[in-house]
């Protein structure tokens, strides 16, 4: 045989693989999902007759072949959030394996978004642009508003009002304001996710160092009322003294730490019904000069724009603010530590916020009934507890029992400030459905930033800022 | 002579039966065509948009080529026969596209790499084929025995490769495959190949080609053109078509998603939208003087003793173009500079000069990513090493001089002052070993005669690299320079990776790509981010047109 004509049956022979291949495509990933949700299935057995009387819908029809070829019929469903570190990607991954082996007929993929570093929402746009995007998938709480409005997630009111035993108020009132709200109708009558965990910032305490300055303990001072900015800079300045290289306070620079200090003044980003900038309000501004106070006068704080983990974990920060979040990083240190409240401010609370992100359900999936099924799955109050045991962050679901649960989840031992910040008035974090969120925490980020390195005065922030933020509503 | 011109009459008749099938053949194609550019363009057909396009314009290449095929053909004109080829070309390509396509073959390929792994022990008796073949090399001297070892390494080899296949397919999906592949479309892909290959065929064949009067130089181009297409396809596929759309997306308000609404050159006017006006004195508000509404302030300028105020409607772009213009004024002399005195350094004939230059060359290829990160750690004010490295070295200066400097401790990334600079030096230290390598080859280029007449002249070193070296690295130089500028003024990664939030602070560090990147992938303007990247694109295109233009002053002839 000439080597032309064993080329040519070689290629044809590899076209053949191809288009062999291709046709195994719809089988061929099923199988390790089956193989999991076998043992369930099998027990299950008497769920599954009751199931079947459920109407069966037209996808669900046209999907038989397909699925019998894929073995016990599951429907795939791919879905993704973003994890704070390898540890939690793997708590979601074994909860993707008991939630499949749960859910009849629907095999799981579940698949580790990158970190908020490695741009997670950009990458999973562009994947919904692509057609490529999972059926389910979290995403913050600031970014529901910009999908929704684009039709990217799917209004899931109807499934939800389909549901028996689901309630809307099982879940905090923050989020779920904002996750029901309608644009169309301008009501609440709609329902673009179920919000995964919430958070809080607190201060996290290297208490060697405010022991070694001899600086007043700041979770007493909490207990007693007496934890407000008047303490705080005392505590701060006390630490600060230790060393040019150390410091009193720590915080990264975005919106959150810099919202709080507004928010305990009385301000806020917007005007009360969200549709124009509040940031050159006096008492955001008072909330504003404290802070820069803190890096300009009283020079207690971190560089504004320096990474203030690094320095904490080094032992050179007294007090770091940050959220439940951090918690997995820092319990790897080796100092004392612990967690207190953010101090209160003029208007009589610490002005915290009340983080949070849901979980969306792709409007171009093939499958929205059993993408919902997953969702609320995924916030069961057992599927956030074991999250939450990592120390990452508090269940979204209101219950006495999910709250005593996480308190059980030392260090630190005063898992209480979370809680604490979380019933003090905190801020719901939320979308921005009638106005442009990147765009506005740009004008944001950068005049914060020029006013607290020193770059641009209140005066002139005061001046300026909402002429330039209040475009981003037009 | 009868008994010769009879078999030669054969061909060219049946040719003519062909011709005149392929003028039949082209009116069909011609009528499918325009009914098909109908109802794409009047979107009766739903295809997601680009397929929309890209069959638009195929179609729109098919319709007159079959027109003048139609007409051609009949007379004999040769360029009949290249329209004709090239509309069976095309609808060869479409048909077969789709076809694999709808069959799923592309999807293929990605289970295919999925079952590799069972295929590899295959491979393995695959490449013991391929030893046992080159084995046969040693019996030179007898070739029976060689032809006989090399014939089983070619059995092994092929035996193992077609087990590797097997291993690959996945069998069981056999009957399912041919039950959903029978279906209307795609047997109609399939008819619809078949009937393009065999009328491109027949028009190819050498009795069609006399008898269109095809002479060698025309068969020769239209075969270069062939054997060139897959590459032309390639290009116009994936890089004139999506630059094409970008520039036609640039003329619309579109979010990525839903569809795009033409709306002209309203882009390019918002990014190009500034006013001047003058101000009673220098604190001025801006908002007594310009429509705040539109404008931002972007700069306050005195001139003879009068104040001026430029606002911008979008700020961010001319605060970008401005740090993007400063990096590259920055980064390109200490990224060329170095690099040219490193060349000549590492030029000299000493030993060890290999290692040297793999050294410096080495954080030319490192990945951007690892490199920002290390830097990022480095430039930390409180915990980096460089400040760390200042802190010592002030510490040890105060103790052998008994001063008391207070060290400095700058915040490299967290200020406008230094945060654009940091960067620069980052960039700079990373492009330096790409650029000494280019160097280093155009001065191992220069001829040895001239420096070994300038020594005789009684030239010194510095004589000689200033008027030798210099010169004759002329074009080097400009390539160098060329590439560095382009590179800047793309600059994107390291503040991407670096600054926090990315552009700041402040957005001193904010790069025209940064704030496509923002707005296209962040902010869901994907039409504002094209007319961007188009700006963009013609700034370098004209820097670099300026660059090439003065090549023709710094060439020189031996």
């Amino acid at each position: 045989m000439s080597s032309k004509r064993v080329s040519i049956w070689l290629s044809l022979l590899v076209l053949f693989s191809l288009l062999i291949s291709a046709c195994g495509g719809a089988a061929a990933p099923a199988a390790p999902v089956a193989e999991e949700a076998a043992p369930a299935e099998a027990a299950a057995t008497e769920a599954a007759p009751e199931e079947a009387t459920e109407a069966p819908t037209e996808e669900a029809v046209s999907e038989a072949p397909a699925a019998e070829a894929a073995a016990e019929g599951d429907v795939a469903i791919r879905w993704r959030t973003r994890p704070d570190n390898q540890e939690e990607a793997g708590v979601y991954q074994s909860i993707s394996d008991e939630i499949d082996a749960k859910l009849e007929g629907i095999g799981l993929a579940y698949e580790p978004g990158g970190s908020e570093g490695a741009s997670y929402q950009d990458q999973l746009k562009t994947e919904i642009a692509n057609g490529t995007a999972p059926d389910v998938f979290w995403i913050p709480g600031t970014d529901v508003a910009d999908f929704a409005k684009r039709g990217l997630i799917l209004n899931l009111a109807g499934q939800a009002a389909n549901t028996e035993g689901y309630s809307n108020d099982d879940f905090y009132a923050g989020p779920m304001n904002f996750l029901t709200y309608n644009p169309e109708t301008d009501v609440n009558d709609a329902l673009w996710g179920l919000p995964r965990d919430v958070s809080t910032f607190v201060l996290y305490l290297n208490q060697d160092l405010l022991a070694e300055a001899g600086a007043p303990d700041p979770i007493a001072l909490a207990a007693e009322g007496n934890w407000d900015w008047d303490a705080f800079v005392e505590v701060a300045a006390a630490v600060r003294g230790l060393g040019s290289d150390i410091y009193g306070y720590g915080a990264n620079a975005w919106w959150g730490p810099y919202g709080t200090w507004m928010n305990a003044a009385g301000g806020g980003f917007f005007n009360a019904d969200r549709t124009a900038c509040n940031l050159n309000s006096p008492e955001s501004l008072a909330g504003l000069e404290f802070e820069q106070r803190l890096y300009q006068d009283l020079d207690v704080a971190v560089p504004y724009g320096e990474d203030s983990e690094p320095p904490f974990r080094a032992g050179k920060v007294g007090m770091f603010q940050n959220g439940r979040w951090a918690t997995p990083g820092i319990r790897t240190v080796d100092f004392n530590w612990d967690v207190v409240e953010l101090p209160k401010g003029p208007a009589g609370n610490a002005g915290n916020w009340q983080f949070w992100g849901a979980y969306a359900v792709n409007a171009n999936t093939e499958h929205p009934e059993e993408a919902w099924k997953l969702v609320q799955e995924l916030t069961q109050a057992e599927t956030q507890a074991k999250i939450s045991a990592l120390g990452t962050n508090i269940p979204s679901r209101v219950s006495q029992e999910a709250i005593d649960a996480f308190l059980t989840f030392t260090p630190p031992a005063n898992n209480q400030a979370f809680i604490n910040g979380l019933q003090d008035n905190a801020v719901a974090e939320g979308p921005l459905w009638k106005g442009d969120w990147p765009s506005y925490v740009t004008v944001m980020d950068s005049n914060v930033q020029a006013l607290m390195t020193g770059e641009k005065s209140i005066d002139d922030f005061a001046a300026t800022i909402c002429d330039e933020a209040d475009k981003t509503f037009q | 002579m009868a008994a010769t011109a009879q078999p030669m009459q054969k061909p060219i008749k049946e040719a003519n039966g062909w011709l005149t099938g392929l003028v039949i053949w082209h009116i069909l194609i011609l009528l499918g065509a325009s009914a098909g550019v109908y109802a794409l363009y009047t979107a009766q057909i739903l295809l997601p948009e680009w397929v929309r396009w890209f069959s638009l314009g195929a179609l729109l290449l098919m319709v007159p080529g079959s027109l003048g095929a139609i007409l051609f053909i009949p007379r004999r004109d040769h360029r009949g026969r290249t329209l004709s080829l090239l509309v069976n070309y095309i609808g060869f390509l479409l048909c077969v596209l789709a076809f694999l396509q709808f069959i799923g073959v592309f999807a293929g390929f990605d289970e295919l790499a999925d079952r590799f792994p069972r295929s590899l022990p295959f491979f393995g008796i695959a490449f013991a084929g391929y030893l046992i073949y080159a084995f046969a090399d040693r019996y030179e001297n007898s070739p029976r025995r060689q032809r006989t070892i090399q014939r089983m390494g070619k059995i092994v080899m092929l035996a193992g490769l077609l087990l590797a296949l097997l291993a690959l397919i996945g069998w069981e999906a056999v009957p399912q495959f041919v039950q959903e592949r029978l279906q209307v479309p795609i047997l109609l892909l399939l008819a619809g190949g078949l009937l393009f290959g065999l009328m491109f065929w027949a028009m190819w064949r050498r009795p069609a080609a006399q008898a269109m009067q095809v002479n060698n130089a025309r068969q020769e181009a239209i075969e270069g053109y062939l054997l060139l297409s897959p590459n032309l396809i390639g290009f116009l596929l994936f890089l004139a078509g999506p630059l094409m759309l970008s520039l036609y997306t640039s003329f619309t308000n579109w979010d990525g998603f839903g569809t795009r609404d033409f709306i002209g050159v309203a882009n390019y006017a918002k990014l190009l939208n500034l006013t001047f006006a003058p101000l009673a004195d220098a604190r001025q508000p801006a908002n007594q003087v310009v429509d705040v509404r539109v404008y931002d302030e972007l700069w306050r300028f005195s001139f003879l003793g009068h104040s001026y105020l430029v606002a911008a409607a979008d700020k961010l772009f001319w605060l970008a173009l401005r740090n993007t213009f400063l990096f590259g004024i920055l980064v390109v002399p200490l990224a060329v500079l170095p690099a040219l005195g490193l060349a000549a350094v590492l030029n000299s004939k000493l030993a060890g000069m290999k290692v040297f230059r793999s050294i410096y060359f080495i954080p030319s290829v490192a990945a951007v990513v690892g490199i920002a990160l290390i830097w990022q750690w480095m430039y930390n004010a409180t915990v980096g090493w460089i400040n760390y490295g200042l802190l010592v070295a002030t510490n040890f200066f105060n103790s052998i001089t008994g001063l008391s400097i207070v060290a400095a401790q700058p915040r490299w990334l967290s200020v406008s002052d230094t945060a654009l600079f940091a960067i620069v030096v980052m960039v700079a230290w990373q492009t330096i070993g790409f650029n000494t390598i280019l160097f280093l080859a155009g001065m191992q280029n220069v001829p040895k005669v001239l420096y070994e007449a300038a020594t005789v002249d009684g030239a010194d070193a510095r004589r000689q690299f200033i008027s030798i070296t210099l010169p004759l690295l002329g074009p080097t130089t400009v390539f160098v320079l060329s590439t560095s500028i382009i590179a800047a003024f793309q600059i994107f990664e390291p503040i991407f990776i670096m600054t926090n939030p990315a552009g700041g602070p402040n957005n001193s560090t904010l790069s025209a790509v940064l704030y496509l990147y923002q707005n296209g992938f962040q902010r869901f303007n994907q039409g504002y981010a094209s007319a961007v990247a188009w700006l963009l694109f013609l700034i370098i295109f004209i820097v670099t047109l300026i660059q090439y233009r003065r090549q023709g002053n710094t060439s020189y002839e031996l």
